[in-house]
């Protein structure tokens, strides 16, 4: 009886180890038949990509980069929006390209290559202030118009460094940028108002936000921020109900959020369709001309290995 | 507040220094946290110590209820997090969805807990009540709950400690609690990696699972003031 | 909504694979691939250790400080390993994920299979245990011959109890760029696609509730009847697995 318990046991273990032995197995199996699978195809295919979930769905995401350029890549495997576990499996080489955006310091200090977009794929992102139209009085919009004003996409990518390369306060940094930019006065011109500012969980969303709310702070608004709200699908229904009034967003992004099948690429046309695309209770003041846009971005020895330029480098034949 | 330009550094130990740094915030992430472990606990218990009760005194409902709330244990609580809203139709940033989640894991667990810790009352101990005049409701709360009350408590130390880290978990689909600490130092950490508030996180989380369970276990020696005289 | 879930889990497509889409199969795998390997190496760490514990009552603070390790935030030490460890790991490969991701599961297996391995032992009748040294057992007889044998009810308890929890929080690997079914939780958030989060928070359910039946049925055959029968007797129904390890906090302060 005793010796069986301990047998039954024993094969017990076995077969636990043996399981997780099959596992790993089949998965290493999955990953060198897709790698070997390209034979005389395209150089998307001999590659694989990684972003966000919704990249695979999305109009601008793989179904986008079929239609514009033709490319399909090998594999797609889900890391996360253009954050840590992107950039890393991109330098690691766990995938060969990467859906990052363009204002990312990493993509410099990596020496990682952002491969042009000369069909527009990816529509204009320009940063504007959505706001609760109730909220949007004249003194309101005056100071986030002032802000976009001063905007630009260099700006942007100085701020996003601030915070993510030398780990500044967003707080801090968005002081200093409202008093270099001069924007940093006190005034009334906003008092009475109270506004509820939200930000996505990505560092530049972070900044834009605490420019948004200090600037109007200063300007007499009784402010609250909910900063670091995980991703759209999460904040953009408590934006639409109420329970966010401002919110720093990228014209393009929002605007395919808010219809899926938005064809507009340019500034002003994504502009102009996202404020019919807007429900009637939000508004979208004026853009700035600070993009952040998606890219597809590779690594230099990639870039280099395939002569890579633009995305429609990725359709060529390999070899 | 300060800018911490040249005096951030990555290290590990310097989380102190974040704290520092960041305290109102840090603050306010900590005491999210701390409700959102403790609350969804005691709406637990309350609803739980009439179905242990079911369940002991009508003995056919003890398999039902104790298969359904097995089950419920079960669902990931990511996904509960996420499923909460929509079913009863709440926003989807409404601080209400984590207790609601929560509040149901600590359902699952304690219904069990108060059902033995109700078996765990010695036969004759309520026969003797009952032949003291006792009516069933008043020698449920006056005798039976007491001498339950140390089982229940080992249960509620495991509800309240696994609470404390699912809370964390609700941080990384964005709900403000300690998790942030972690999704902010995960998003920071490239190029390099930057360890502050990923420690801090953890340093507070235990701190918080420390604090609520020598609660749990004190609160449970005031309650049984008997088995303190026995021991000694 | 349950209709949409039904249909998500019923369309065959989604249990394939695709160029761009993992099917819950090949998902389904991966989960029980981290589950499994991180039971496996939990199980021979805490087995030993606990009967070691119990049978020679040295070292119980080991037990108590396996049971503080329940306090670490999950998601925490996840993100500190991965930062950690990630980088260590070049070209192809997911294991610079995968590490991380099987520790922190071991961190969570070992606390209820150590502390019920050692209450098990423990809780033998002290007569039983005197009995066997006066039949002329030597100590490792003792523990392989009739303490394990006696306490394998509450090991069970303690290994599904294990069991139960790294399926449902094997799904935070999906945070890390892993697969494994809390990839359609995570997903389906961001795609806001619900009946594809639903399904995959319906399949992790259900991978529990079945790895618990298998696992009880092991029990079955395994344990004694000898000591089925007794525990019967004492016991309405089977030890819940989740608070097998209550009672043993209970019992090894008391």
């Amino acid at each position: 009886m005793n010796t069986r318990t301990l047998t039954t046991a024993a094969a017990a273990a076995v077969l636990a180890l043996g399981v997780s032995a099959c596992g790993s197995d089949s998965s290493d199996d999955s990953g060198s038949s897709s790698s070997s699978s390209g034979a005389g195809e395209t150089i998307a295919s001999q590659l694989i990509m990684g972003g966000p979930p919704e990249f695979k769905t999305r109009t601008d995401g793989l179904p986008g980069l079929k239609k514009n350029y033709g490319v399909e890549f090998g594999k797609y495997t889900v890391t996360d929006t253009g954050g840590p576990v992107t950039v890393n499996a991109l330098k690691n080489g766990q995938i060969e390209a990467a859906d990052l955006f363009t204002t990312d310091p990493s993509i410099a200090a990596n020496d990682f290559v952002a491969l042009e977009d000369p069909k527009n794929n990816f529509a204009a992102q320009d940063v504007l202030p959505i706001i609760n139209e109730k909220k949007a009085t004249d003194g309101v919009k005056t100071v986030l118009n002032g802000i976009s004003a001063k905007l630009t996409t260099d700006g942007l990518g100085d701020l996003v460094s601030k915070v993510q390369v030398d780990k500044q306060d967003p707080d801090a940094v968005a002081k200093g940028w409202l008093s270099d930019n001069g924007l940093a006065g006190t005034g009334t011109s906003a008092k009475g108002t109270t506004l509820t500012v939200g930000s996505a969980n990505f560092p530049e969303n972070v900044v834009l936000a605490e420019i948004y709310a200090e600037a109007l702070k200063a300007q007499g608004a009784s402010i609250t921020t909910k900063l670091n709200i995980g991703s759209r699908e999460k904040y953009y229904p408590a934006l639409k109900s109420g329970s966010l009034d401002l919110f720093p967003e990228y014209s393009g992004t929002i605007l395919t959020y808010l219809d899926k099948n938005a064809t507009a690429t340019t500034p002003d046309d994504v502009y102009a369709a996202l404020q019919k695309a807007l429900p009637s209770n939000l508004v979208a003041l004026e853009k700035s001309d600070a993009q952040d846009s998606d890219a597809i971005v590779v690594t230099k020895a990639t870039a280099d290995k395939y002569g890579l330029k633009t995305i429609a480098d990725l359709a060529k034949p390999a070899n | 507040m300060i800018a911490l330009a040249d005096g951030a550094s990555s290290s590990p130990l310097h989380f102190v220094e974040y704290f520092l740094d960041h305290r109102s915030e840090d603050l306010g992430l900590l005491w999210s946290h701390t409700w959102l472990s403790v609350v969804p606990v005691i709406v637990g218990l309350l609803i739980a110590l009439p179905l242990g009760w079911v369940a002991r005194r009508h003995r056919w409902t003890y398999p039902p209820i104790m298969s359904i709330t097995g089950v419920l244990y079960t669902i990931p609580s990511i996904a509960l997090f996420v499923l909460v809203p929509p079913l009863l139709g709440l926003d989807t940033l409404d601080p209400l969805q984590v207790p609601i989640a929560l509040t149901v894991y600590s359902v699952a667990l304690l219904v069990r807990v108060v059902a033995d810790g109700l078996a765990s009352v010695p036969e004759e101990t309520t026969q003797a009540a009952t032949a003291m005049g006792f009516r069933p409701l008043e020698r449920f709360f006056k005798v039976e709950l007491p001498i339950a009350v140390p089982v229940i408590a080992a249960g509620l130390r495991v509800a309240v400690v696994s609470n404390v880290s699912i809370v964390a978990v609700a941080g990384t689909i964005g709900l403000s609690n300690l998790g942030q600490l972690f999704t902010q130092g995960f998003q920071l950490s490239t190029p390099d990696a930057y360890y502050p508030p990923i420690v801090l996180g953890i340093v507070l989380c235990v701190l918080l699972a420390v604090v609520l369970d020598s609660a749990v276990v004190l609160l449970n020696r005031v309650l049984t003031p008997w088995r303190r005289a026995v021991r000694t | 909504m349950i209709g949409d879930v039904f249909t998500w889990l019923t369309d065959w497509s989604h249990w394939t694979d695709t160029r761009f889409d993992t099917g819950i199969i090949t998902q389904l795998l991966a989960h029980i691939r981290f589950c499994a390997m991180a039971l496996a190496i939990a199980m021979v760490i805490a087995l030993p250790l606990g009967l070691f514990i119990g049978h020679t009552n040295r070292g119980r603070w080991l037990v108590g400080a396996a049971n503080a390790l329940r306090a670490l935030p999950t998601v925490g030490v996840l993100v500190l390993l991965t930062v950690i460890i990630s980088p260590q790991f070049q070209g192809r490969t997911d294991t610079g994920f995968l590490i991380p991701t099987v520790i922190v599961l071991v961190l969570l297996a070992v606390p209820p299979i150590l502390a019920n391995t050692f209450a098990g032992v423990q809780n033998v009748d002290p007569g039983v245990r005197d009995a066997a040294s006066g039949m002329g057992m030597t100590g490792p007889q003792v523990l392989f011959r009739v303490e394990l044998p006696i306490s394998l009810p509450l090991i069970f308890s303690g290994v599904r109890s294990a069991a139960l929890q790294l399926i449902a929080t094997a799904t935070v690997a999906s945070y890390l760029p892993l697969g494994g079914l809390g990839r359609f939780i995570y997903d389906g958030l961001a795609q806001q696609d619900y009946p594809q989060m639903i399904g995959g928070g319906v399949l992790v359910a259900a991978l529990a509730l079945l790895t618990d039946l298998v696992l009880s049925t092991v029990q079955r055959y395994v344990v004694s009847r000898g000591i089925t029968g007794r525990y019967s007797t004492k016991q309405v129904g089977a030890p819940d697995p989740r608070l097998a390890v209550v009672t043993e906090a209970e019992g090894a302060r008391a």
